[in-house]
This record gives structure tokens, C-alpha cells and sequence, in this order.
């Protein structure tokens, strides 16, 4: 092989090896954007969480037909990103009949909760109880009472 | 086992209000048809006290949690008087401890007023002849009626975007789970029968 024809030879395979062909050519492009995102963590009242609860989110401009799904984990979390409409977002967390509605109102600044449900405190909910018993128990004394002086009237 | 606000279409919250109260109007008229209602109220008062408390007995069954219901109870020691007692205790139980939402109270009255009638009707049918098996039926059986009715509604209200599969599963385990508590229930009964025939007859139910 002469000189010239190994220069050409060598050029072909340098262009070969340079030239981006098409099959090996899938270039990776990321785009970045910051999005708000809303975090959810539903619950029992009694602490226990709800795992693997069904999630239906309300879009503001649409209250009646669902927006998105979602399934929390086992933890009853479930985080996701809101679309770009600012407003009331709603989120349903329902599990075998038992659930809880959540409202969220999203502004260009930052989401913000606006309602959710709130667990009791034990001390709370006994004297909530004793109330109610102190009700049935006058209750009783009173239709007694009455019973009483009407038996003697008689 | 109650339902909360916004799990039933507004359909349904509105029909279970209508067929509530035309069991209240019932229930009154019966009442009202007694010798002496008034005779009764203490026992009732009190026994809505045990009702509207049960609710915070939570009792953790894997994978879930139950609570008391006491229907069996309330249908066969108070009759008919167990209708407004148990709409009245779940009123309570909706605005105090937030336990079934205030638009489905009518639902809820009905998935309990219904077993604790059906339970009064077992106890006056063999309650006489067989006291014990009338007891723990009435009951046990009144925990199984309300289940099947509470899945009843929830299943029939499921809204389209919900995985209805997961959803029937979900249900299934949660009725499952209380098996053990309709057992709880029909022992309850029986023994409460038991302890009052032994000690004061007077205050049994009519059989």
C-alpha cells in the first residue's frame, strides 16, 4: 500500500469515527422549572395512618369533575405538583366509605392550607362525654321527678 | 363506621334525610301510642349515653379499627324509643367528636335504626322461648345488618374517577374486620340480659 493511499484510508476512518451518526445520536436535553407541590398526610383519628387511600383532586376552575388520582403510600402520604391554575384546590382522601375533604388555596406565592380536619385530645373528648352523660343524667332525674309527683297527686 | 361529609352524592344524603325522618315519624307514632312514654325516658336517656360513648371505644382489628355500635342493645332494650335515641346520639356524636358527617346523618341513622329494629323484632319473635340465642342474635345480627347496609351505600355511591375495584376491596376487608365485634356485640347482649334477669327482671325488655 502506497503512502497516499494509507493517508486516505486514514482519513476515511477519522471522518467515520468523528461524523455523529444517527443511530448513536439520542442527545439527553433537560428542561427546569420550579412548580408548587402540596403534600398530603391522611389519618385516622385515632392516629393510624390511611395506607394506600384513594386520592381525587379538584382543580379550582372544575369543583365537580376529578382533575387527578393519586394513591398515598403507606404511610397515608402522598405529595404531588398542582397544575399552573391559582385557586381552591380540593383533595378527597377516601377509604372503604370513611374519607375527609382538604382545601388548599394556591397563590402565585405559595399554597396555603385553608381547612382540615383536626384530631381531639382524650381530655377533650371525656369531658365532651361527661357533658352529655350530665345531660342524660338530669334528664332522667327530671322525667323521675315528675313521675313521682304525679304518682302522689294521684 | 359512620360516614362522613362528601363520601355519598347529594342524591343519596338527601334520600337517607327523607327515609330517616319518615322512620322518626314512625317511631313517634308508636311511641305515642304507649300507655305511659314518659315512663320510659330515664332508661332512654341513659342508654343514648352509652350509645353516643361507645363510638370512642376504638378497638384496633389488623388492618383496621373498629369501634362499638350497640345497635342490637339499643333495639332490644328500648324498642322504639331506640329510633330518636340513636338519631339524637349521632348528632352528637357528628358535632362533638366529628365522628359521621352532619349531611349524612340521615344515612347513618338509617345504617343503625334499621339492625336495632330488625334486632327488636328477633328479641319479641323468641326472645320468650329462647332468651339467651335471642339476645346474642339481636346483637351480632345487628352488627352484620349495619355493615351490609353501610357497604351497601358506600359501594352504590362510589363516584366514577374512583378505582372502583380497590375501592369494593377496601370494603370487603373493612366488613371482614368486623366480624370479631358482631361476636363482641351478641356477648354483650346476652350477658346485660343475663346480670338484669338475675338481678332486676323489671327492667328487661318486653320479649
Amino acid at each position: 500500500m502506497t503512502l497516499l493511499s494509507r493517508l486516505c484510508a486514514l482519513t476515511v476512518c477519522a471522518a467515520g469515527c468523528l461524523t455523529p451518526l444517527a443511530a448513536f445520536s439520542h442527545a439527553a436535553l433537560i428542561e427546569a422549572e420550579t412548580a408548587q407541590a402540596v403534600r398530603l398526610h391522611a389519618f385516622y383519628d385515632t392516629g393510624k395512618p390511611m395506607s394506600h387511600a384513594q386520592v381525587i383532586i379538584y382543580a379550582p376552575d372544575n369543583p365537580v369533575s376529578a382533575w387527578g388520582q393519586g394513591v398515598t403510600d403507606r404511610d397515608g402520604r402522598l405529595e404531588f405538583v398542582l397544575g399552573s391554575e391559582t385557586g381552591r384546590w380540593s383533595f378527597q382522601v377516601r377509604q372503604s366509605g370513611h374519607g375527609a375533604m382538604v382545601h388548599v388555596d394556591v397563590t402565585d406565592d405559595a399554597p396555603v392550607v385553608v381547612a382540615t380536619g383536626g384530631a381531639q385530645s382524650w381530655g377533650q373528648r371525656l369531658l365532651m362525654v361527661a357533658l352529655v352523660a350530665w345531660g342524660a343524667l338530669g334528664t332522667a332525674l327530671f322525667a323521675l321527678t315528675r313521675r313521682k309527683g304525679r304518682d302522689a297527686s294521684a | 363506621m359512620h360516614l362522613p361529609d362528601g363520601i355519598v352524592p347529594v342524591e343519596m344524603a338527601l334520600a337517607g334525610y327523607a327515609c330517616s325522618a319518615g322512620l322518626v315519624a314512625v317511631a313517634l307514632h308508636r311511641i305515642k301510642a304507649r300507655p305511659d312514654p314518659q315512663a320510659e325516658i330515664p332508661r332512654v336517656a341513659m342508654l343514648t349515653t352509652v350509645f353516643f360513648a361507645a363510638s370512642l371505644a376504638a378497638v384496633p382489628v389488623p388492618p383496621t379499627t373498629v369501634h362499638l355500635m350497640l345497635a342490637g342493645l339499643m333495639g332490644v332494650m328500648l324498642g322504639w324509643f331506640a329510633v330518636p335515641a340513636i338519631m339524637v346520639g349521632l348528632f352528637l356524636q357528628a358535632v362533638l367528636f366529628g365522628h359521621g358527617g352532619l349531611t349524612t346523618l340521615g344515612l347513618n341513622g338509617l345504617i343503625l335504626c334499621l339492625p336495632a329494629l330488625l334486632a327488636l323484632r328477633l328479641w319479641q319473635q323468641i326472645g320468650g322461648r329462647w332468651p339467651d340465642l335471642a339476645a346474642f342474635g339481636a346483637g351480632a345480627g345487628a352488627v352484620v345488618v349495619a355493615i351490609a347496609i353501610f357497604a351497601a351505600i358506600v359501594l352504590t355511591g362510589l363516584p366514577a374517577e374512583l378505582d372502583a375495584r380497590a375501592e369494593r376491596a377496601a370494603v370487603q376487608i373493612f366488613a371482614l374486620a368486623h366480624l370479631p365485634l358482631a361476636l363482641a356485640e351478641g356477648v354483650i347482649v346476652l350477658v346485660l340480659l343475663r346480670v338484669l334477669r338475675r338481678i332486676e327482671p323489671r327492667l328487661l325488655p318486653d320479649g
